[in-house]
């Protein structure tokens, strides 16, 4: 059987070889539909790694360690102990979860007004660690006036433009901020800004107030508890081992929960899956345009050697040898195209686009997705699972493509194969 | 040398019928013959005489309508697919008028295909294929392609690839017929050579006279009946 089979893949290859002008011109829509779907891929998962790294920076991290009852309502009653917070950063600090942690912050989240002379508005204040969130989140890095918070900060806040611009404050003015507290009074809390940012969306410039975490906790009388430990990753795919490890370390810990990205930000979810199903349309069209130029290949090929086909089959080769050599020079003309395809658009992708493709020229303002900004260079993203998925994807299309091929040889009857004249 | 008990082929009332624009073509009709281990038999007849049809039915490559027919006394007739391939590769040598060689393969590799099918190992096959080219006049030429071959070198490639395996039935359709005289010439006296020496039974159809005049039996054929069957 083996050796048959070998007889087999011996003569697949001459006759890839025979018909080598055909075989390069059809290798050769393989080798560039690979590389283009090795391109498109690479800059499409890049692209979602910028787009979810910036959803989640401005939100509540890849991973966000919270009550489990916290998320619907956002209610400081659901509020995460103290102990929790501190079992959480403890676990993070493991050896096992540190090297994939690039900040984890505390947060206290409380939706209020804030006030000043010319009006109040409504806003949610999100008491902050200032020695980490410049590390997390994009605000920081978007001044507009002033500073950021600073560690030994007090009674100091960093608020977005819109919002001092409706409330007419510069940095130096003071504005009070009301919300309710753990003991459903209504507690007050003066604070000076220090600083504005702007980030380029109107629903964070216009009600986003950072104040310094202690701050926070001391005004609503919550002592060491947050709404949540916000844990940004560096690599979004850590999300899910990351979820693992830190529920089991967690157990049942004030009833704490980790929660990943998807569940916290379900329209960032949404945006990605739905570019992803735009991308496998693409990627479809693409792999039926190679599959179809395969199948015009061997049926060609299989018709002009009706006779040699019947010869082999008088020869003594049974009709499944005849589908499994078409199926073979399919699979061998594939496999071949296919790697040529994977380094070529590995080259062409991390060779002359590594520094990504720069969509700024397209974009007036801000470039924004499901409701983050992102930087409008693309820069492609090599992941191994999706090059042998791409490997795997043309290796399966070249052998389904020659189905029909090798069906259609062991049709072949062979005295009228011998008076074929092709 | 040779068991005359068992026949290297015969057929009992053979009929073949092909369906042709909806009317029933009777190419083969009701042919009962034997022929015995190491004759040396042409098939001879008028265009459409039922001579090719005849041969592919001693082949398994038609499947009789009616009758029966055995090779080397097994019965083909009801064979199925996979034993018919596998009795061709074993049993039966084939030689086409057109020389019918793979272009992909070299004259060594094209004579030592149905080996290789057998499984046979390669210092075998080589010593086979070697012996028999040199026997039959083309050593030298085992490692050129069909392309690079005459039509006469590439009918000995034909005709060694068909002895090979010592088949019970070597069977050639008009083996002359795309050669000039002194090719044919030189061919027949190979397939005499290896009938005489090898004990190779060969049955051939064709319209060549010399090849007629060299058979040691005749079976004339007309509108698919034996109209003669005659020995020499």
């Amino acid at each position: 059987m083996m050796a048959r089979l070998v007889v087999l893949a011996r003569l697949a290859l001459r006759n890839l070889r025979r018909q080598a002008r055909r075989s390069i011109l059809t290798a050769m829509a393989m080798v560039l539909g690979l590389a283009l779907l090795v391109f498109t891929r690479s800059l499409g998962d890049g692209a979602h790694e910028t787009w979810i790294k910036a959803g989640v920076r401005l939100a509540s991290g890849h991973v966000a360690v919270m009550q489990t009852d916290y998320l619907p309502r956002r209610a400081i009653e659901d509020r995460l102990p103290a102990a929790a917070a501190r079992a959480a950063l403890d676990a993070l600090a493991r050896p096992d979860l540190a090297p994939l942690v690039e900040a984890a912050a505390p947060r206290l989240e409380l939706h209020g007004l804030a006030s000043s002379s010319r009006g109040a508005v409504p806003v949610v204040v999100y008491g902050v660690d200032p020695t980490v969130e410049p590390t997390f989140s994009q605000l920081d890095a978007r001044l507009a006036e002033g500073r950021p918070l600073a560690p030994d900060d007090r009674l100091q806040a960093y608020i977005g433009v819109g919002l001092a611009k409706r409330l007419k404050l510069q940095v130096g003015d003071r504005l009070v901020l009301t919300t309710q507290g753990v003991d459903s009074t209504i507690a007050d809390q003066l604070v000076r800004v220090v600083g504005t940012f702007r980030s380029g969306l109107p629903e964070v410039d216009d009600g986003i107030v950072h104040i310094p975490l202690r701050t926070a906790q001391d005004w609503v009388g919550v002592g060491g508890d947050v709404s949540s430990v916000a844990i940004l990753l560096h690599n979004s795919r850590e999300t899910e081992r990351v979820v693992r490890t830190l529920t089991a370390a967690l157990g049942a810990v004030g009833n704490a929960a980790a929660i990943p990205w998807q569940t916290t930000t379900p329209e960032l979810d949404s945006a990605v899956k739905l570019d992803d199903y735009g991308n496998y349309v693409f990627h479809f069209v693409l792999l039926l345009i190679v599959a179809l130029a395969i199948v015009n290949t061997i049926l060609m090929a299989v018709l002009a050697r009706t006779r040699e086909l019947g010869i082999l089959r008088a020869l003594g080769l049974q009709r499944r040898d005849t589908a499994t050599l078409v199926l073979l020079e399919g699979t061998l003309l594939t496999t071949v195209a296919g790697l040529v395809g994977a380094v070529l658009g590995l080259a062409v992708t991390f060779g002359i686009f590594r520094h990504g493709l720069d969509f700024s020229k397209f974009y007036s303002g801000e470039m924004t997705a499901a409701g983050a900004i992102i930087d409008p260079v693309m820069i492609p993203l090599f992941r191994l699972d999706h090059m042998l998925q791409n490997l795997a994807w043309i290796v399966i299309i070249g052998i389904v493509a020659s189905l029909y091929p090798a069906w259609r040889a062991t049709r072949i009857e062979i005295a009228e194969a011998m008076k074929f004249e092709g | 040398m040779t068991d005359t008990s068992r026949a290297a082929v015969r057929t009992d009332d053979v009929w073949k019928i092909f369906e042709h624009d909806g009317m029933a073509v009777e190419a083969v009709r009701g042919v009962t013959v034997r022929i015995d281990p190491g004759e040396f038999v042409v098939l001879a007849g008028p265009s459409g005489s039922g001579k090719t049809t005849l041969l592919n039915l001693f082949g398994g490559l038609h499947r009789p309508s009616r009758g029966r027919v055995w090779v080397d006394e097994q019965d083909i007739s009801s064979l199925s697919e996979h034993d018919l391939s596998r009795l061709r590769l074993e049993r039966i040598g084939f030689v086409f008028q057109a020389y019918n060689l793979l272009p992909i393969l070299t004259a060594l590799e094209n004579a030592e295909f149905t080996l290789l099918l057998r499984g046979v190992p390669p210092e075998e096959r080589e010593r086979k294929v070697r012996a028999l080219f040199e026997k039959i006049g083309i050593d030298g030429l085992e490692d050129r392609r069909p392309s690079k071959l005459s039509g006469g070198q590439q009918q000995r490639v034909a005709v060694a690839r068909a002895v090979v395996g010592e088949p019970a039935l070597v069977l050639a359709d008009e083996p002359t017929a795309n050669l000039d005289s002194v090719a044919s010439g030189a061919l027949l006296d190979v397939m005499t050579q290896l009938n005489r020496e090898l004990g190779a039974t060969f049955v051939f159809a064709t319209h060549d006279p010399e090849l007629i005049a060299r058979a040691r039996r005749t079976i004339r054929l007309v509108d698919g009946r034996i109209a003669s069957d005659t020995r020499q």
